[in-house]
């Protein structure tokens, strides 16, 4: 069961960083060829992340295992710290976000008879709510920071 | 999703279309124009899930391909955070500098009922703007929301309304937004880069995204403070709302709307 998970993951995941690495190399000009190193990498934290979900008895989300485990790794004490940086950095972070969300696009269509119901009164209040929290965090932050002399 | 993924890999014409859009995306690259003193950035991202979402109501996209794409959002995710994770990692003790901004920020998060309470009941919206305004309305949020008034009550109705919102258009406006917000205000780039964890994965890479793409000068520090942000807003969120949120959300609503309330009392008590 969890080696047939893990079969099916892998290749989800290597079909996802194929795509990846070609948006990487259209967009911003990085070779696969050197891409491949990186992303393997970060193809196997999430193994190892999906992995320990699904062995460990307690709920936590596999996000939170991989987040973690993504940043043991990459700490200048773990031995071999330096590679998985300058591997990964070969990685645009703007290039794994666009198939997510081209992804994410063929998927919302469902909810579209859903979105089209919903009244104009309902989308201003949403336009709101997202600066609300957006500009509410950003203000503390400034705050804060200034107060450190962070920024 | 244990069960529900598999075979999905086989779904060729999903991952070949999804291909297609991110090579015609990327190869546009970003798009910017000014309004202003602002500058509004169009990400590759952005006109992802917009042809994406076109393709769905066309014959390239059967119902299989929508429910197939779900499961890689999902790993696609998983493979955005642990970039995320190896990014945070070198620059830890910058973080840990930052700790008390980044934990304090999670209270702006509730911005959103200082900001969109008042005006939800000034657009005359009853109950239903305590689901709308309380939070942001991620999935937690909903099963707050639902537990404690049902799904069927004002508050529930108001609650989903907000998410399918986010669901549909939460990324291309947060990705708008942050780049705008970020470029006419006097606040830090790296104050925005915070307020990018709002607590769902593609809207904090859109909003993170544009920020990068306007201040590419600091941006691991952007992905590093988002990305740990997002973490922070994942894990306090549903308390957040549970111990301040709601319970601020009821008690602004019984203000705002005591004088209506009031007036008509008066009218019935004589």
């Amino acid at each position: 069961m969890l080696l047939k998970n893990i079969q099916e993951w892998s290749l989800l995941l290597l079909i996802f960083g194929v795509i990846a690495s070609f948006g990487n190399w259209i967009g911003y000009s990085i070779v696969p060829l050197s891409a491949i190193p990186g992303m393997i990498v970060l193809i196997l934290i999430c193994l190892a992340g999906l992995i320990l979900q699904h062995v460990l008895p307690v709920n936590i989300p596999s996000v939170a295992y991989i987040g973690i485990i993504g940043i043991l790794v990459s700490m200048p004490v773990m031995p071999g710290s330096e590679f998985v940086v300058k591997w990964t950095q070969d990685i645009n972070i703007l290039a794994l976000a666009t198939p997510i969300l081209a992804y994410a696009g063929i998927a919302i269509g469902r909810s579209w008879t859903d979105f089209v119901k919903l009244g104009w009164r309902s989308i201003v209040v949403a336009m709101f709510v997202m600066v609300g929290t957006f500009l509410g965090s950003a203000l503390i932050a400034e705050l804060v920071l200034r107060m450190q002399g962070l920024i | 999703m244990a069960d529900q993924i598999k075979g999905i890999w086989k779904d060729w014409r999903l991952h070949v279309l999804v291909f297609a859009i991110v090579a015609l995306t990327e190869w546009i690259g970003v798009f910017s124009f000014t309004v202003g003193p602002g500058v509004v950035l169009l990400l590759p991202m952005l006109y992802a899930m917009l042809i994406g979402l076109g393709l769905f109501f066309t014959p390239a996209v059967k119902k299989m391909q929508a429910l197939n794409a779900e499961p890689l959002i999902v790993l696609g995710v998983t493979l955005l955070i642990a970039k995320i994770g190896v990014i945070i990692g070198p620059s830890l003790p910058k973080l840990i500098e930052a700790g008390p901004a980044l934990l304090l920020q999670e209270f702006g998060n509730l911005g959103t009922i200082f900001i969109a309470l008042p005006i939800a009941v000034m657009l005359g919206l009853k109950r239903e703007s305590i689901g709308m305004t309380h939070s942001v309305a991620r999935e937690p949020n909903v099963g707050l929301i639902v537990d404690k008034y049902g799904f069927n009550s004002p508050e529930g109705r108001g609650v989903m309304a907000i998410y399918i919102f986010g669901t549909v258009f939460g990324a291309v406006f947060m990705g708008v937004i942050s780049g705008f917000l970020a470029t006419i205000t006097p606040i830090h780039p790296l104050s925005f880069a915070m307020a990018s964890g709002i607590g769902s994965g593609s809207m904090m890479a859109a909003a993170s995204g544009s920020l990068v793409a306007a201040f590419p000068a600091f941006s691991d520090d952007i992905i590093a403070f988002a990305g740990a942000s997002n973490l922070l807003s994942l894990s306090t969120g549903l308390y957040m709302s549970i111990l301040i949120g709601l319970p601020l959300t009821e008690k602004m609503y019984a203000v705002l709307t005591r004088k209506k309330q009031s007036n008509a009392e008066i009218g019935k008590g004589a």
